[in-house]
């Protein structure tokens, strides 16, 4: 009973299928930079900077500013997967980390690095140092 | 289905291909390297006591004591292995006690979403599978759906594609592997002693899996099966007991399906599975092993976390739960099986795990038992040389566990 009531309010969810925005972008003199206006509709980026085996997730927070996670688990260095409203999941050794790239879950006992950024005419700089 | 298999080899050496061309961008790909090479020493372990209530005994065991070893050459390729003791030691000549490889591969990463790994590998089937350390399931035993219906930790030789489609939140893998040997299946075990796990396993049989993830808001959706052959004789041999061999032949196949929900401190998951052997008959004529054509298996269970708080999520960690399991591991038999309703079984387990930090566990728990009668076609030591069989029984776990 229980699996058919969680299976339906999946199916229902599935009417309101979010999809998960990427912007591929390039690297140059270790930055990324991003377009704000991306973030006119969403406020969650995944940014894919070309050559790197590794996301960056980039989430505009409430005061403005901007939180870019580098989506590399803290465990074992394997890509991390986005997780919905429960943040980021590493399906190697299951470590979990919230939005803000805090472990919620070990084995990964380390947060997720954050890069610096800063908005300079309308793009998002991540410095990747 | 020989051309099936052929197509999927083609196609996982196509992406490998695509690894190893990618190497004429190599300049801009160290340039942008984020680490050099690096080696992970981690580990995972179990303990627990146990009071079996109907047999009135009690005992104490090292369940597991897992070390992983993993090294990083590149950005790009990695190597990673578990290496397990259970039970604490190994004796020649007595029994229990196991040592063995529970992964042992290579990982080549294609792009920040897709990786292929060869070696021996766990597939993803089931929740626990791919996820088994202590501190992230509750309990002190593995759930025994996800240990007698999937089994735990099955791992076998192959090679493997993961990853997520890009724009979409949906996680995939496809793997082929070597298959099953039914003539290693026991009665009451499930698939369990049909595994090979990387010891000289025969390849005229291999097998796909393959699955789906799919996650939105707080929920996460998974579907899996698996689907492989049971013989890895020579045709010769095959046909002499009666079986059919080749690729597929008397297969094997498995279907799963779960989902799990999180939020807050508040987390559900259910799971629910089904095994068809459609040759058990044939199984059963050659090996005399009471093969079943169906096992199912189900559970759902509740928790939550007394002691979570939105202002330091997972700082420690007090978790009630509950969870009802219900597996039949001889749901369905052929004419020449013998039908066993001890193997139809339900569990009610509930307890506690407390994490003073996310990598240590402290667990309690009390798992309720109930199962058919006993067949007297499979009685081997009749009352009073055994005790007479019990329908309910109680098990009370007490444990820890770790991860790093």
């Amino acid at each position: 009973m229980c699996l058919a009531v969680s299976a339906g309010m999946v199916i229902g969810s599935l009417s309101s299928c979010a999809t998960l925005p990427v912007y591929k972008t390039a690297v140059a003199n270790k930055q990324v930079s991003v377009p704000t206006s991306l973030f006119a509709q969403s406020n969650f980026q995944l940014i894919q900077p070309q050559g790197m085996y590794y996301n960056i997730g980039l989430r505009k927070e409430n005061d403005g500013s901007y939180t870019a996670l580098l989506l590399r688990c803290t465990h074992a260095d394997n890509q991390l997967t986005p997780a919905g409203n429960n943040g980021y999941v590493c399906n190697l050794h299951g470590s979990q980390f919230d939005t803000e790239g805090h472990v919620t879950h070990g084995p990964a006992e380390h947060d997720l690095k954050k890069y610096p950024t800063q908005i300079i005419s309308n793009q998002i700089i991540i410095n990747l140092i | 289905m020989r051309a099936k298999i052929f197509t999927l080899v083609v196609s996982l050496l196509f992406v490998s291909g695509s690894l190893f061309a990618q190497q004429t961008s190599e300049d801009s790909l160290n340039k942008n390297s984020l680490s050099s090479s690096t080696t992970t020493i981690g580990g995972y372990g179990n303990a627990f006591y146990q009071r079996n209530n109907n047999l009135g005994t009690s005992s104490i065991d090292l369940q597991r004591f897992v070390l992983f070893a993993g090294h990083k050459f590149t950005d790009k390729i990695s190597f990673l292995s578990e290496l397990e003791v259970e039970d604490t030691k190994v004796t020649g000549g007595e029994g229990g006690g196991e040592v063995s490889v529970e992964q042992a591969y290579l990982k080549f990463n294609l792009n920040p979403n897709n990786y292929l790994v060869a070696g021996l590998i766990i597939p993803r089937i089931g929740i626990l599978n791919e996820n088994h350390l202590p501190t992230t399931f509750n309990g002190n035993e593995r759930n025994y759906v996800e240990t007698f219906i999937i089994p735990t930790t099955w791992r076998e030789l192959g090679v493997g594609l993961f990853g997520n489609f890009n724009g979409l939140p949906l996680n995939y893998s496809v793997a082929l592997m070597n298959g099953l040997n039914s003539g290693g299946f026991v009665h009451g075990k499930g698939l369990e002693d049909g595994k090979f796990e990387g010891k000289n396993a025969t390849a005229n049989n291999l097998a796909v899996t393959a699955s789906l993830q799919y996650y939105q808001g707080n929920f996460k959706a998974q579907l899996s099966g698996y689907y492989g052959g049971t013989v890895g004789y020579s045709k010769r041999k095959a046909d002499s007991l009666g079986l059919n061999s080749g690729i597929f032949g008397t297969p094997v196949a498995l279907g799963e399906g779960d989902i799990q929900y999180a939020k807050g401190g508040f987390s559900a998951r259910g799971l629910a599975t089904i095994v068809s052997i459609p040759d058990a008959s044939e199984i059963n004529r050659a090996f005399a092993n009471n093969t079943p054509q169906t096992e199912y298996g189900a559970y759902v269970e509740l928790a939550y976390d007394l002691l979570y708080s939105s202002n330091h999520p997972r700082a420690q960690q007090f978790i009630v739960f509950a969870r009802d399991e219900r597996f039949d591991m001889n749901y369905r038999v052929p004419a020449n099986g013998i039908p066993d309703a001890t193997l139809d079984q339900n569990h009610i387990v509930a307890g506690f795990s407390y994490l003073p930090i996310k990598n240590v566990i402290i667990k309690a728990d009390v798992r309720f038992i109930t199962t058919g009668q006993q067949n007297p076609a499979l009685v081997v030591n009749p009352n009073p040389a055994t005790l007479p069989y019990q329908v309910n029984n109680n098990l009370v776990d007490i444990g820890i566990g770790y991860s790093f």
